[in-house]
């Protein structure tokens, strides 16, 4: 393009008044390699302009909200999952059946058992005749 | 179920933003400067129209649209910030900022334009960067920022004019 018209349409440029395909003409002018002197410092007005127009945003979209929600979606599994497991696993309560026929045999066994546990306990408790020991030195201090 | 609307799966509404995730970054950045908060910015942007998915369809330019949203994003970002700021001016503490700021100068001749840019207005910067970067036409740019047609010419008249005024006191200083 003749350098007149680019002079023409630089002033109409900072006027405001060019079109945007004029205005694509003065970069595509602008980004050649040889400008005449006195344009040099437009040079890098429009080599700025077209190098920004490349610029791109690094970090793709991330649905954060959405994500969130899955994971809650998740919690809410694993509480009912444990509320269900807590009721199936309660104990059922049985009530205590009979089982002897005749209540004199049920008595005397009832009787064999207590004495045993008796017998257990009583043998346990002759460990304890060594803790009189201690009884008699307190008792020998305070007097 | 599905006899309803039809839901926009995330997968076709990665696609439709993708068209222009860049612009709202490009923009952002523009207005906030940092790229951190630039792309924050073009996140919750995306998440918003996201949550709104169900009403895209009312609008008829939804890259438009999009472009608002993050225009009146990036102001109260802006305003928050300029309040933090005062509390900073009450302790003495900009001052050393700016002076660290002079010493970064910019690297090279491109730097110095997007300098030239941060400096000014903010719609100026967005009118430009929506006209001269972007390429859209005025009655675009008009819609995005919601304001008339000749008030974007005037604007972008203006913009153009002070970046040619710095361009040109940098070129004379260079010679001298």
């Amino acid at each position: 393009m003749e350098l007149s018209n680019i002079e023409k349409l630089l002033e109409k440029y900072f006027e405001g008044e060019t079109t945007i395909s004029e205005e694509k003409e003065l970069k595509v002018y602008f980004t050649r390699e040889t400008v005449p002197s006195h344009l040099e410092k437009y040079k890098d007005l429009f080599q700025y302009f077209s190098e920004e127009s490349t610029i791109m945003a690094a970090k793709d979209l991330k649905f954060k909200r959405n994500k969130k929600s899955k994971y809650a979606w998740v919690g809410v599994a694993a509480s009912v999952v444990l509320i269900v497991g807590i009721f199936l696993t309660q104990p059922t309560i049985s009530e205590p059946k009979d089982t002897f026929e005749d209540p004199e045999i049920a008595l005397q066994e009832t009787k064999k058992i207590l004495n045993m546990v008796s017998k257990y306990m009583n043998e346990g408790k002759q460990e304890l005749v060594y803790l009189n020991e201690f009884e008699n030195t307190t008792n020998k201090l305070l007097k | 179920m599905n006899n309803h609307q039809p839901i926009m799966k995330e997968r076709a509404f990665i696609i439709l933003t993708n068209g222009f995730k860049d612009k709202l970054f490009r923009m952002a950045k523009r207005l906030l400067v940092s790229n951190e908060e630039a792309e924050d910015a073009t996140q919750e942007i995306l998440l918003r129209l996201w949550r709104n998915k169900n009403k895209m369809a009312e609008y008829n330019n939804i890259e438009a649209f999009a472009m608002t949203m993050t225009k009146n994003y990036c102001y109260d970002k802006l305003k928050a910030k300029e309040t933090k700021n005062l509390k900073i001016v009450h302790s003495n503490y900009r001052d050393e900022r700016t002076s660290l700021q002079k010493q970064v100068e910019a690297k090279d001749s491109l730097d110095w334009v997007g300098k030239i840019m941060d400096n000014l207005p903010e719609q100026q910067r967005m009118i430009i960067q929506l006209r001269d970067i972007e390429q859209y036409n005025n009655a675009e740019v008009a819609k995005v920022l919601g304001i008339n047609e000749t008030a974007v010419r005037v604007a972008l008249s203006r913009g153009r004019k002070k970046i040619r005024e710095e361009l040109l006191k940098k070129h004379n200083y260079g010679v001298v």
